[in-house]
């Protein structure tokens, strides 16, 4: 069975909300009824097929190409099946995701995985602030699930986390696992001011040591065996994280301005 | 053009009118007498058997100012739960509603529906007045008006600390008033909020604020001179100190006392009834509060009744919201100072009736209902949204006139908390006429509204039509009629003709020479200059939907 297709005709004006076309959304839905659903674009109600090119049949399978990243919601809520992106794709990717799988080969906008619940997202490119973060208002970010980020993300990765993983390949931004509840945040690169600020609880696993706020304390180098279970715990889901060797850690913990007790693991 | 109103049967206090079958004719907005030439008649309603009263006055609902848009946005779990189609509905904005605090517009509506024309705003932030106004000026249906806030803002607590005389502060509260378009003064944890910004957690009647040493019973009797000095109608609002704490009710006991005589009005009294005693060390107050308000006669009260379900708590005593941002359901919190002014806090609180303390609550408010002798010096509310939200009124209504509908419900609460509580054995119901005054006459009466609240020969044109029904949550949650000034607005609970209410103010003289040392004030301290504090009335009128109504202050003897 071939893949069900959608192909932006046209650059958007406006950013437009896509969180019906999810493999759960169209199950048992014929070619013309998903054509004749309507999304919002500006003030207009337009149909499926004024904006996208509708082929294949496998409604399990979505694939969407010539994207933009003013495709919103992209995958929200879904339970099951698999979304590829061929391109970027905007704010709110995986929003409330519950399961199956989102492949993007582009960058995303802010708030990719937010209010994540379970399921895998991969970034093939780079991704924007809050990611696995919380929908305004709530004070619980992701609650479960597995990010995988093989370019770059923002800042406030993991803001308000309270479950899950996310492995970031590239570099993060500022405020890293910032008021994260609990989960690990895996970074190769380098991350930005401020990590772990507000941690309550959890783990942020890092490579290269970070510029620390005072509030987070150092408690010295130790020989964690547990790294090989985590490590190879990676492998289903990035390479590049399962082939870390080193059991030497450095170990932070805080933030002690809250009383947390989040630590930072940076690898040596 | 005059409407008649066939066989009402009356229920209108003010005129000792208990069901008093009668006509009632309006002109132009207004109640006039019989007409002696009846062809000027032109429409008329027959309302045999029905109920009619003036338009409800809910004398404190938090309706407007920037807390109402927090508390707006802090229940996205709500928005959740609704399953919205609307995309982007998880995404929590100002004009957001839910059950807790409505959008303005449907404030207006749902109060509309209840028979209520005129709600009042009780803690109108002085520096936040403009958009207290402009909220206000978006809620159609009803009139409204505000009391601003005074007692923790900088330049009041200068002029206490250096002993100024009592006219310049008069001046002062007077140009208030003025300027904010107000009708009454408030004050909030009196000194509190703003011993708060200088670390200090609680603070007592006589306990000194750290920076300005002055205490909160100077900052009451300072403002309650002012008040009655000026002629203000309204009795100083006073929402006491040490809100919500075990054994409270000696603080407020004590604010009783340090009125020396002068009227004031004690607000959500609910929250300022607890004590100590128990093995839970939390117990009813009421019967002392109630005993001491059946005594002293210049002190009025309302209650600010809980009720179960979720709501938001919006404050501005910054310092016991502070306090109690640990019991916050959902576990949140947006607690602030806000300039010279004061502070503010808001905080989700879900009331439950299997919990204890919230169950007591429960009790405690309708204890002091039942308690509380004179029904003009009682109020019904539910400090919307803080106890419940103002939709609940009809419900509240019929704990008070239905005895067995009330005991029902008692026996369902929590265990503990029925043993601690006496309310089984009030037997009291409250009566048409006494429900009359509570929520028109009494409210009216007391901020001075000489020609609301009640159906006399040239008050406005304010009438709900109710059907008696035996089941009072029904009769008074869906009016058959509401007119506000004269026009028929509402038929069987359905908002018909949309209409805007108008701005009660009050504007007592004073000596305007106070602006040459505020001018100074503003330009070295406030976020703005003096000019752009001030609200012209034309602010509020300007695109014609709004208008000022200034009222004289003097009471309708």
């Amino acid at each position: 069975m071939s893949a069900l297709t959608f192909s932006l005709k046209k650059p958007l004006q406006f950013a437009i909300n896509c969180a019906v076309l999810t493999p759960d959304g169209l199950a048992n839905r014929t070619l013309n009824e998903i054509a004749a659903l309507t999304l919002q674009h500006g003030k207009q109600a337009v149909r499926v097929d004024e904006l996208f090119d509708i082929s294949g049949h496998d409604s399990a399978s979505l694939r969407f190409l010539n994207t933009s990243d003013q495709l919103d919601y992209l995958g929200a809520n879904m339970h099951s099946g698999r979304i590829d992106i061929s391109g970027d794709a905007g704010a709110y990717l995986g929003f409330g995701m519950k399961g199956g799988e989102i492949h993007c080969h582009g960058n995303t906008q802010d708030l990719a995985a937010c209010n994540m619940q379970n399921g895998r997202l991969v970034i093939h490119g780079n991704t924007g602030d809050f990611l696995g973060g919380a929908a305004a208002g709530l004070r619980k970010g992701m609650l479960g699930g597995t990010v995988v980020v093989k370019g770059h993300a923002g800042d406030r990765v993991g803001d308000q986390m309270r479950r899950g993983l996310i492995l970031i390949e590239g570099n993060a931004g500022d405020y890293c696992a910032s008021r994260m509840l609990a989960g690990t945040v895996g970074v190769l690169g380098k991350v930005g001011n401020y990590a772990g600020f507000s941690m309550h609880r959890g783990t942020l696993l890092l490579t290269t040591q970070p510029d620390l706020h005072p509030t987070m304390q150092a408690c010295g180098s130790h020989t964690l065996p547990f790294l090989n279970l985590l490590y190879k715990s990676f492998a289903p889901y990035s390479q590049a994280f399962a082939s870390l060797k080193s059991l030497r850690a450095e170990r932070w913990l805080g933030d002690a301005a809250i009383q947390g007790v989040g630590e930072i693991l940076v690898i040596r | 053009m005059i409407t008649q109103l066939k066989h009402a049967r009356v229920f209108d206090p003010t005129h000792k009118k208990n069901g008093v079958v009668e006509d009632i004719f309006i002109s132009q907005g207004r109640i006039v007498a019989k007409p002696t030439d009846a062809s000027k008649i032109s429409s008329s309603h027959d309302l045999s058997g029905k109920v009619v009263m003036a338009g409800a006055i809910d004398m404190h609902s938090h309706i407007g100012g920037g807390k109402t848009n927090i508390a707006r946005m802090l229940l996205p779990e709500f928005q959740a739960s609704k399953h919205y189609s609307e995309p982007e509905a998880h995404i929590c904005t100002p004009g957001c509603s839910h059950f807790a605090t409505p959008t303005s517009t449907e404030t207006g509506f749902r109060y509309i529906e209840m028979g209520y024309t005129a709600a009042f705003e009780p803690a109108l932030m002085p520096v936040n007045a403009r958009q207290a106004h402009l909220e206000m000026a978006d809620t159609p249906m009803i009139d409204k008006g505000a009391y601003a806030m005074l007692g923790n803002d900088d330049y009041f607590l200068r002029m206490l600390a250096s002993q100024q005389d009592q006219q310049a502060i008069n001046d002062y509260v007077a140009w208030i008033l003025h300027s904010t378009q107000s009708i009454g003064i408030k004050v909030v944890n009196p000194g509190g909020i703003n011993a708060f910004k200088f670390n200090q957690r609680r603070l007592d009647l006589d306990e000194n604020n750290r920076h300005y040493q002055v205490s909160p019973r100077q900052i009451l009797q300072s403002l309650s001179r002012a008040v009655h000095e000026l002629g203000v109608a309204k009795p100083l609002h006073v929402h006491c100190n040490n809100l919500g704490a075990a054994g409270n009710f000696q603080t407020t006991l004590d604010t009783m006392r340090a009125s020396d005589g002068l009227p004031m009005h004690l607000t959500h009294i609910q929250f300022h009834s607890y004590g100590k005693e128990g093995d839970k060390q939390f117990s009813s107050a009421a019967a002392e509060i109630a005993e001491a308000l059946n005594k002293n006669k210049h002190i009025t009260a309302d209650v600010g009744q809980i009720l179960f379900g979720q709501t938001v708590t919006t404050s501005g005593d910054s310092m016991m919201q502070h306090l109690n941002a640990r019991h916050a359901n959902p576990k949140k919190a947006v607690l602030m100072d806000i300039e010279c002014d004061a502070g503010c806090g808001v905080l989700p609180f879900k009331y439950r009736d299997q919990n204890y303390v919230n169950a007591l609550q429960w009790a405690i408010g309708l204890e002091l209902f039942l308690s509380v002798e004179d029904p003009w010096r009682i109020f019904l509310t539910t400090d919307h949204p803080n106890g419940a939200p103002f939709t609940s009124y009809p419900h509240l209504i019929r704990l008070l006139m239905d005895k067995s509908f009330r005991n029902e419900a008692f026996a369902k609460l929590n265990l503990d908390a029925q043993a601690m509580s006496n309310l089984a054995s009030l037997d009291r119901e409250y009566s048409l006429y006494e429900i009359a005054i509570m929520t028109r006459a009494g409210a009216a009466g007391l901020i001075g509204l000489n020609d609301r609240g009640h159906l006399g020969i040239g008050a406005a044109a304010d009438i709900t039509v109710y059907t008696d029904q035996a089941d009072r949550e029904a009769m008074f949650s869906k009016p058959d009629y509401v007119f506000k000034n004269g026009e028929l607005v509402v038929k069987d609970g359905q908002v018909v003709k949309v209409v805007w209410g108008a701005t009660h103010t009050t504007k007592p003289a004073f000596d305007l020479g106070i602006e040459k040392d505020l001018r100074d004030y503003f330009a070295k301290y406030q976020t703005m200059q003096l000019a752009n504090f001030k609200i012209h009335p034309d602010e509020i009128a300007d695109d014609g939907r709004g208008s000022i109504v200034v009222h004289s202050g003097k009471h309708l003897s």
